[in-house]
């Protein structure tokens, strides 16, 4: 499936903004079932200089400063990646879930030492014994990977309300899951929290969600959103990818932007201001699936 | 026998005593320093410690401690007799700590390059990925020299049977270095005879290495070189300043910096100017805003950017302080074995990292006999003895253990040795801990001979600055002759010939505008209230007027003079406000709060000014603080010295300090508030003022210290015209109107990017102020006795002008040369 992606993010500012420094994590990365086809990113006003950079996670970041004041920036980032659709093998054949965590710690390869990472507390998600319980109930001992999985994301699809006004993008983890609401973000951070507290490595991804419109309805532009989903390591299948705010297994719609330890490695346009007083967000997102 | 200087035996418990193995003989190497202490006997002692207790107060020596009510200034504790170590055992230790830090640097370039040891199992995985600073944006990043650690620090400790212990690897920004230093110059000057005989390793050859290596991290010719603190109100703010002015780098806060295009600036008066290597007092996560912590304001956004390019070197290198975890311990044998291919020297102190699990049982099983800290020090965890904890404490403890083990450490609690100290007038025993520091040269590792010492405050407890602890010299005693290099280069080197001197940050230049600004309103603020406070007692009504419109000249309102019932002025009112002017703290306008201001910004530019400055800056604050009560009489002496001691202030401003862009603005400042008040208080001269308030002319040529130049040429006869002559026209006199503006225009000139616009209007303050003829005026006003307001309107006129135009070029000074210094980034986009 081809995608044509564009991510439209207007600040407006109270006050002329006199230098601006920011770093954007809007190129989508590409590997094995994401490929990128290409990406253009746009700014206004025009930005002194502009570089690029792979952060540890295999990211693309890019930094760039705005030396002329202004009161409005506009980074709009077109891209066209192209999705493979996920195996989604049975679900019993993984193997007992207890085997993929305990092992990883022993597991000094290059690829397990890089699922390992994922398996600690990082900056926005703290681990605690709540969480840990919370999973327990889905990964009870010997089942299969796989299965706990998906029935510890339809447990938080189901006992989670979406409420994109409940939270902010810095309500921690903990708060979230004692009001029981929040948006993508908040999911994904809950399940990442609940799957580390048993030693189970996950990461979060941000990406984008293709939706379709109401039978019979245009497809509506710049009506979608970007979108964070989980990831959890198992080490006979690898990463499985978990959709905590849909209920789903990711196949072909979603579509992977980067993935860190938590919101804050890869928030998609970061930054440090000079003057600016009060400033509003807008963001536009628009997926449009090319080969229907 | 020197048992007379102890108050009891100096062994206690069954600790290792530095000085005695009983308590009573010294050992071989202390026999000179215990002999000497005696013949000293108790008085010269004391003596002698009074005098270093003056010598730190005059050198401004301070330790802020976070949450104490003295706050900054805390003075420095140091103690007179220093910890002596001998050439033998120190070559141990020297040995030991330089194997360490080679160590812990491998151990960094392998952490944030090919990570073989976590391959290999040598060191877990859990011990990096969920440290905190652990950073990853540098990881693969190229390192100038391969110097992660370009200094770090060891704490040692004594155990009872005399070994020496590594209590703690300090790897990211290890402080100290200069306190020992300052320790070093004070103790040798209170026992030079013993100094000189004693054969004592001289610390500057370490300074020197430092200053070269950092040099030798750029590979540009002659690097400018900063060194960035946390600010003034760090715990060790004194130590920055302190080695910035002794190894001649340029002090900056973060605000002062700024990248562009990957390159690090230092944002000058002059405009930006790049820097090469970035010496930090700043913590790891501290340093970028925009890649590390958004929350940080103390660091410099897009750091990392710059350091990724390889456009500025940071020593230490950003991210070494993953190494500083006490968890990394138990695993230094193993490295060193495969990484050095040797065992490990100096022992650490017994470490258990729970992230093992039989380390993590063996705590469990073993809580009382441990101390419980982080492995990761971002956690905030105070550490916890075992031993004191409640068994429902314990439980608690032991659950967090088990939840997450890897981010706790156990050590066990160390018996410390101890030393003598000189306290209430006797030798008193205390435990310390010695700080050892190791700089990186490059081609190899070079100790500092001795270190800071650390002694408890009380004998047996927890030995910390930050809890109010003192600290000792250590003297490495050499068999031989020691090298007594001093930082001056030798007098066959030639030195090239530089005439521009170190760069003027933007902070600094506004720092040092405002302390010009202040000095002088504080000398105008004295001199006012000296006229004032003699003729309160002494006046009759008819010379309140007179007094009150001086007063007003303070920034009096009139309200604050009406008495209560009356709403009149009266005196009581009068002395009322005198007394809040001189000292109340809470008024902006008192004497007291400027000279506090003096104070606040004298020390955070005190690596740009000389001793001598900085020791009539605090004798300044304190001599106002040091008056109290509400007998008005007495304060004139007080005034009369802080005047004095403002003279002496400005004669080093004008007769000591090189005329470069920070003369320049201290004189702007000074020229600027001295034009402020000379406008404000003119300007009673030119609107009606009762015959009998002719008495404020009397008072204001003596606050202008113009008494003299009237009675020459006027003898007694009071004229306002003659005033105004001579404190407004007059261009030969220092205090006129004339002659501020006139310097005004030259120093305007002088500036780096000037100010066209308001030099020009200057220029043309100084030609009105000329083309205004007083003698016309005189000869318009026949009737000598009279008040005619209409004469004076040109003079009202133009100094009403002025009064506008005086605030207006110290703002537009503010915004040209500092505001961008000031303005603090504000992050966006994580929340």
């Amino acid at each position: 499936m081809l995608y044509n992606v564009s991510h439209r993010t207007t600040y407006l500012y109270s006050y002329p903004v006199s230098v601006g420094e920011h770093v954007a994590c809007l190129k989508p990365r590409s590997f094995s079932r994401n490929k990128l086809v290409q990406n253009k990113l746009t700014i206004d006003p025009q930005p002194s200089n502009l570089t690029e950079r792979i952060d540890y996670f295999g990211n693309i970041l890019s930094f760039f400063t705005v030396e002329e004041p202004h009161k409005v920036l506009i980074v709009e980032a077109k891209s066209q990646v192209e999705i493979n659709s996920q195996a989604n093998s049975a679900t019993s054949l993984s193997l007992p879930w207890e085997e993929s965590a305990r092992s990883l710690a022993q597991d000094r390869s290059d690829v397990g030492l890089a699922a390992y990472q994922f398996q600690f507390a990082s900056p926005r998600v703290r681990l605690n014994q709540e969480f840990a319980s919370y999973a327990l109930k889905s990964f009870t001992p010997g089942r299969p990977m796989r299965d706990a999985l998906m029935e510890l994301t339809a447990r938080i699809y189901a006992d989670f309300r979406f409420d994109s006004k409940a939270t902010t993008v810095r309500t921690p983890p903990e708060e979230v899951f004692r009001k029981r609401q929040g948006v993508c973000q908040d999911f994904a951070h809950v399940e990442i929290a609940c799957l580390r507290s048993i030693n189970v490595a996950a990461r979060y991804v941000s990406g984008y969600l293709r939706t379709y419109p109401p039978p019979g309805k245009p497809r509506m532009v710049g009506a979608d959103a970007s979108h964070a989903w989980i990831s959890a390591y198992s080490r006979d299948e690898g990463w499985l990818d978990m959709d905590p705010t849909n209920n789903v297994a990711p196949t072909d719609g979603h579509v992977t932007l980067a993935w860190g330890r938590d919101y804050g490695d890869v928030s998609p346009l970061r930054g440090l201001i000079l003057g600016g007083g009060g400033n509003a967000l807008h963001v536009e997102v628009d997926i449009e699936p090319l080969d229907v | 026998m020197i048992g007379d200087l102890y108050q009891s035996p100096l062994r206690y418990g069954g600790t290792y005593e530095e000085s005695s193995v009983d308590g009573i003989t010294p050992r071989p190497h202390w026999a000179g320093l215990m002999e000497s202490l005696q013949s000293m006997g108790p008085a010269e002692l004391a003596f002698r410690w009074t005098q270093a207790e003056q010598r730190i107060r005059e050198n401004g020596i301070t330790y802020n401690m976070y949450g104490d009510p003295l706050g900054v200034h805390r003075p420095w504790k140091i103690d007179l007799v220093p910890l002596l170590i001998p050439d033998a055992e120190w070559r141990f230790i020297e040995a030991g700590i330089i194997q360490r830090a080679e160590l812990l640097n491998l151990v960094l370039e392998d952490v944030y390059h090919s990570q073989s040891l976590l391959k290999e199992g040598l060191l877990p995985a859990a011990l990096i990925y969920p440290n905190p600073a652990f950073l990853r944006p540098l990881v693969g990043v190229k390192v100038s020299r391969a110097s992660y650690l370009h200094m770090l620090a060891i704490d040692l400790a004594r155990s009872p049977d005399g070994k020496w212990w590594v209590l703690a690897n300090r790897t990211q920004a290890p402080s100290g270095s200069g306190y020992a230093l300052e320790n070093r110059l004070i103790v040798s000057e209170l026992l030079p005879e013993l100094f000189r005989t004693s054969n004592v390793q001289r610390l500057a050859p370490f300074f020197r290495a430092q200053r070269d290596a950092l040099a030798q991290l750029s590979e540009r010719n002659n690097p400018r070189i900063v060194l960035l603190t946390p600010g003034p109100h760090n715990e060790t703010y004194f130590e920055h300043s302190y080695l910035a002015k002794y190894l001649g780098f340029t002090l900056v806060e973060g605000a002062d910096l700024i990248v562009r295009d990957r390159c690090v600036f230092i944002k000058t008066v002059s405009g930006l100017e790049q820097v090469d290597v970035i010496l930090r007092r700043v913590d790891d996560d501290f340093c970028d805003p925009l890649e590390l912590r958004g929350d940080s304001l103390l660091g410099v956004s897009g750091l990392v950017q710059a350091v990724v390019a390889g456009n500025v070197k940071v020593a230490n290198a950003l991210g070494s302080g993953v190494v500083e975890s006490a968890a990394i311990m138990p695993f230094l044998p193993g490295l060193a074995r495969h990484l050095l291919d040797d065992e490990l020297k100096l022992p650490s102190v017994a470490t258990w990292w729970c992230g093992q699990g039989s380390a993590l049982n063996w705590v469990v099983d073993n809580l009382q006999s441990v101390v419980v800290k982080p492995a990761f020090s971002s956690l905030g965890m105070e550490p916890v003895f075992g031993s004191e904890l409640a068994a429902a404490e314990r439980e608690r403890l032991i659950e967090r253990l088990r939840c997450s083990p890897h981010e706790y450490v156990a050590q066990e609690q160390v018996q410390l040795s101890t030393a003598p100290v000189w306290e209430n007038e006797a030798l008193q025993s205390r435990s310390l801990v010695l700080r050892t520091y190791v700089v990186n040269t490059g081609d190899g590792w070079l100790a500092f001979p001795g270190g800071l010492v650390r002694v408890a405050e009380a004998s047996g407890s927890v030995v910390s600055m930050q809890r109010g602890g003192h600290s000792k010299d250590a003297w490495v005693l050499s068999d031989g002759p020691v090298d007594t290099f001093s930082m001056l280069p030798p007098r066959n080197e030639l030195v090239p010939l530089r005439r521009a001197s170190l760069v003027v940050p933007s902070s600094v230049a506004d720092n040092i505008f405002w302390l010009g600004r202040y000095v002088e309103r504080a000398e105008n603020q004295a001199r006012i209230l000296r006229s004032i406070i003699p003729r309160v007692h002494l006046a009759d009504d008819a010379e309140l007027g007179s007094l009150i419109c001086l007063a007003s000249c303070l920034g009096t309102r009139s309200a604050r003079l009406a008495d209560g019932n009356r709403g009149r002025p009266s005196f009581n009112a009068l002395r009322r406000e005198l007394l809040a002017l001189l000292t109340d703290q809470n008024r902006t306008d008192s004497l007291g709060a400027t000279l506090a201001e003096v104070s606040r910004i004298g020390d955070s530019v005190r690596e740009r000014l000389s001793g001598d400055m900085m020791l009539l800056l605090s004798q300044l604050s304190s001599s106002v603080q040091a008056q109290k009560g509400t007998f008005l009489t007495s304060y004139t002496a007080m005034l009369t010295k802080c005047l004095e001691l403002l003279s002496a202030f400005s004669g080093m401003e004008r007769e000591n300090i090189n005329r470069g862009s920070g003369w320049l603005f201290l004189s702007l400042g000074r020229r600027l508030e001295r034009a402020i008040y000379l406008t404000h208080e003119l300007r009673h001269v030119t609107k009606p003022l009762a015959v009998e308030n002719w008495a404020y002319l009397e008072r204001l040529l003596e606050v202008a210290d113009s008494t003299v130049t009237y009675r020459t040429r006027y003898y007694t006869h009071l004229q306002p015209l003659a005033v105004l002559d001579i404190l407004m026209a007059d261009e030969h006199n220092p205090r006129s109107l004339d002659f501020q503006l006139d310097h005004l225009a030259e120093l305007y000139a002088k500036l780096p990017r000037n100010l066209s616009a308001d030099l020009r209007a200057i220029q043309d303050a100084v030609s009105s102020l000329r083309n205004i003829d007083l003698q016309a005026i005189t000869q318009r006003i026949n009737t000598p006795g009279s008040y005619p307001v209409e004469g004076y309107v040109e003079v009202d006129q133009f100094l009403a002008r002025l009064q506008n135009l005086l605030p207006s070029w110290s703002n537009n000074l503010s915004s040209h040369y500092f505001s961008h210094a000031r303005t603090l980034p504000i992050t966006m986009g994580i929340d």
